[in-house]
């Protein structure tokens, strides 16, 4: 039989010794991809279980900060017998450079994935510089 | 004639650098799965609860199309099928970085109590798949009436 590989997810807790965390709940590090288009940088977040009114993001001098928070009222009445995941808060960050356009970053949510389109700036584009011909 | 600092750099500092990086290097190995932890995680995560009446089974699926999810349930047993699918074009897009996974999946779990597979509802919200199954009538508690003799 053809031996399949199915892919993993690991979900990766935020540890206290590196930072300070205050507020209910645990967070932890969601997973990314971030890619180039010849406009953009694309940045996308699994963020599973949180609304979209639930997310920040925040440009802070040069770090883009996300932040999505879930309802902390979800097993009510429920007997946990498998648990595979655990579920809680989610925060990243990144440091955004000078090639990007900050006033016109663009968030979409869609299926518990958070896109961020981060478009490039001008002078980091390629120029098509025209031959004249006589 | 101008004379000119030069701001030397301590040959230690380096040496401190190659330090940090070292065990920023022993942390990185040092933090594979410790033990407790979900060691054969695969995807797509899942929770299973019962409540009353109901076995429910949580799954953390996000990015994916209710149309790419498929779920079925024979017997006693679960599957839940699907495909996640890159959103663009591959040939448009460079990667810089890389985490979350791509590809089909399918998982299939046996189920803690006999279910009535014709009632099972499953509905997928922000990225969570929430598939409710209410128990098969035989599978649930009867009152044994015991007799006066």
């Amino acid at each position: 039989m053809e031996k399949k590989e199915h892919p993993a997810v690991e979900k990766k807790k935020i540890s206290s010794d590196r930072c300070t965390v205050t507020g209910k709940g645990r967070w932890y590090f969601p997973l990314s991809d971030i890619y180039e288009t010849p406009d953009n940088f694309v940045i996308l977040i699994d963020m599973p279980g949180v609304d979209t009114e639930n997310i920040t993001v925040d440009m802070q001098s040069n770090e883009l900060i996300i932040n999505g928070e879930i309802p902390q009222t979800t097993y009510s009445n429920e007997k946990i017998i498998y648990s595979e995941y655990d579920t809680g808060h989610y925060h990243r960050h990144f440091v955004i450079s000078d090639a990007v356009n900050r006033s016109k970053i663009e968030a979409k949510m869609a299926d518990g994935a958070l896109t961020l389109i981060l478009p490039k700036a001008a002078y980091v584009k390629p120029r098509k510089i025209e031959i004249k011909t006589d | 004639m101008d004379l000119i600092k030069w701001d030397r750099p301590d040959p230690l500092d380096s040496l401190t650098h190659i330090q940090r990086e070292m065990s920023d290097l022993l942390d990185f190995l040092s933090s594979t799965p410790p033990k407790g932890t979900y060691i054969n995680t695969e995807f797509p995560p899942i929770i299973v609860s019962t409540s009353g009446d109901n076995v429910i089974v949580r799954a953390e699926i996000p990015g994916i199309k209710v149309n790419d999810l498929d779920v079925q349930v024979v017997n006693d047993v679960l599957t839940i099928k699907g495909e996640r699918k890159t959103s663009i074009e591959v040939s448009k897009m460079t990667y810089l970085r890389r985490e979350r996974p791509y590809g089909t999946f399918a998982r299939a779990i046996i189920l803690p109590e006999r279910v009535d597979a014709e009632k099972v509802t499953a509905s997928y919200k922000n990225g969570v798949l929430v598939v409710t199954l209410p128990k098969a009538p035989e599978s649930k508690p009867k009152q044994v009436i015991i007799k006066k003799s």
